[in-house]
Order: structure tokens, then sequence, then C-alpha cells
């Protein structure tokens, strides 16, 4: 990115063009770097890091935060995934780099007590007390109302 | 490789069967414009990518598009556990019943299995990741229709997230096609393919 994509030039939810851009071609304006962003479990549930790019349909938003303790993890590794696309894209973004570091240290954290608690989410993590644990239901998919 | 990671990107919990809301929502997961053929889009066309953010934005994408395929086959399966004798004769549900029962199939909501058709690897990045911005809106536009045909809250939850991940998705895609403009000749991004000549 040139210096002239480095300035904020336009508040949040808009980005910056080329003044002259060759014909052509399709532009789809460069998210500044300093963007807002939402806390996690609000990321989360709105399907995006950034109130700038968040842009439902016909006014339809989630309200609730997903408080249980998988839908916390979920949270924390949205907001590490969100951020590695718009790294991706902004490899030169060092507060942005921090901020993934700092998420990818919750997630994991997070990933091994909810592992701990709840059962193996990776299957490296399935043998405890010389059990085989990955098998345990109920798998990603179902859902019988009520559980977690 | 690939590794699961035995959990949804989201929550998924549909509380109601609903074999006829099943029979719309499976055109994310086999449709034309949806997610089996968005991950299968961008994790091909990645091998002729020439830059690394170009390589890494398509493997992110189409890696995150998987988990896409998950949760929308999640929405399918709960909205056809338990069905009754009369929801399964559900006008728009019996077609698909008698072929595939309650199996999660890639088919659009018309029938039409899914396509390798619906998709395109050109090995020319420009032509790719202008397709990549198109094939973004054609999965927002579906999940728009899906959210005006739908009133199960719990599904609609579910789609609300899928579709802003489209809109998120197609400003990184824009975002990539500016680097890599940047990269090639400034007065004529036509002049090579650089799939093939850098």
């Amino acid at each position: 990115m040139d210096e002239q994509q480095n300035e904020l030039c336009c508040q949040d939810g808009y980005g910056c063009l080329p003044a002259c851009g060759p014909l052509a071609n399709p532009y789809v304006p460069f998210q500044p770097e300093n963007a807002a962003i939402y806390e996690a479990p609000v990321a989360l549930i709105r399907g995006t890091l950034f109130p700038g790019l968040d842009l439902p349909f016909m006014g339809l938003v989630n309200r609730e935060e997903k408080n249980t303790p998988l839908g916390e993890l979920m949270a924390l590794g949205f907001a590490m995934k969100e951020l590695g696309l718009y790294l991706d894209t902004h490899m030169n973004d060092t507060e942005a780099a921090e901020l993934f570091e700092q998420y990818a240290k919750l997630y994991q954290e997070g990933q091994a007590a909810y592992s701990a608690q709840y059962g193996p989410l990776l299957q490296s993590d399935s043998v405890s007390d010389g059990r085989y644990h990955w098998l345990n239901d109920p798998w990603p998919w179902e859902y019988e109302g009520g559980a977690e | 490789m690939f590794i699961y990671e035995k959990k949804l990107e989201y929550p998924v919990k549909i509380a109601n069967p609903n074999p006829k809301l099943a029979s719309i929502v499976i055109s994310q997961y086999g449709g034309p414009d949806g997610e089996l053929g968005a991950s299968l889009r961008y994790l091909s066309q990645r091998f002729s990518m020439p830059y690394p953010e170009l390589k890494g934005l398509l493997t992110d994408i189409g890696t995150e598009e998987l988990g896409h395929l998950e949760m929308v086959g999640a929405i399918v399966h709960q909205l056809t556990r338990d069905l009754s004798e009369e929801q399964i004769r559900t006008d728009g549900f019996a077609q698909y019943f008698v072929d595939h029962t309650v199996g999660v199939y890639p088919a659009a909501a018309s029938g039409w299995p899914w396509s390798a058709a619906s998709i395109q690897s050109a090995g020319d990045p420009i032509a790719d990741l202008t397709e990549d911005l198109a094939a973004e809106q054609k999965a927002r536009k579906t999940y728009d229709n899906i959210l005006r045909l739908s009133d199960d809250p719990d599904v609609n939850d579910v789609i609300k997230f899928l579709r802003e991940r489209e809109i998120v998705h197609f400003q990184r895609f824009g975002e990539a096609l500016q680097l890599l403009r940047e990269k090639l000749n400034e007065k004529n991004v036509y002049f090579m393919n650089p799939a093939m000549d850098v």
C-alpha cells in the first residue's frame, strides 16, 4: 500500500480510492487502518469485527450475544479470523497484527479450557486418562433443543 | 492440509423443524451461488495466484467457506429432524425427500445438483478475482432472499451472520484486486498474465 492509502482520508465506513485510476478496472475503496472495531461478542453476532462494514439487509440485525461457553469461544475465534482476513490485505498494519496476536492467545487459552471441560475440539487433544473422547456426542451440527 | 475443529464458526440451534424452509435453505449448500461452490472456487483458484497476499486471502476465505458449508448443512439437518408423516409430504420438500430422505445433498432449491459449471478457475488473476467479487454479491443476494422467505428467528439469526460475511469477503477481494493492480503495469494491467508471465 502506498502512503496515500495509509492516511485516514475518510470517516469510518468509507475508504480510499485513487484520485486518478487507470480505465477498465473495478475499484473497491481500500479500508483505512485504525478502523473502529466491535468487541468480539458483538462482532460475532453482527458477522463482522468492523462497524464500517456492518451493512444489514432491511435493518435486520442480531442483538442477543452468544453467552454460552462455546459462544464466547466462537467470538474469540471469529475476531481472530476476521483480523486475519484484514491482515491478508493490510500486512503492514502493526496495530492490527498485535490485536491478532492478542486474540490468537485468548483463543488458544479458551480452546484449552473449553476442551478440558466439555470435550476435545481437536483430535490431537482427544485422549485423556487413557480414553479416546473424540467420538463423544454431540457433534457440531446436532441440536435437540435446550442443550449447549 | 486441513484439520477438523469440532465446532461451528457460529452457533446453529434451530428449535422447530420446518421441511419447507429446509428445501429453500439447501440452495446455499449446493446451489449455483452456494457455499460448496464458494469454497471450491477459491481453494482451486489459489493455485495459480502469483502473490502471497492473493494466495493467503483465497486460502483463508476458501477455508471459511467450508465452515459456512457446514453451518448451512447443520441448518438443513436441524430443520428436517423428527419429521411427522404429514411433514414429509410438505409441498416443496416431498420432491427432495423421495430421493434423499433427510440426508443433506448438494443441490439447488430447484433440485438441480451442484455443478462445477457454476464456478470458474480461469488461471488469470484479474478474471478470477473479478469473478469472486460477483460470487460474493450473488451469495449475498441469496441470503437476502432467504431472509425475505423465512420467518424462523433461529434460522434468520444464522442467515444474517452468513450474509454479512459475503460483504466482508467482497471488501477483501476488492482490496486484493487493488494490491494486484499495484504490482502490475499501472498503465495497462492487461499487458500480460501474472499467473504465467512473472
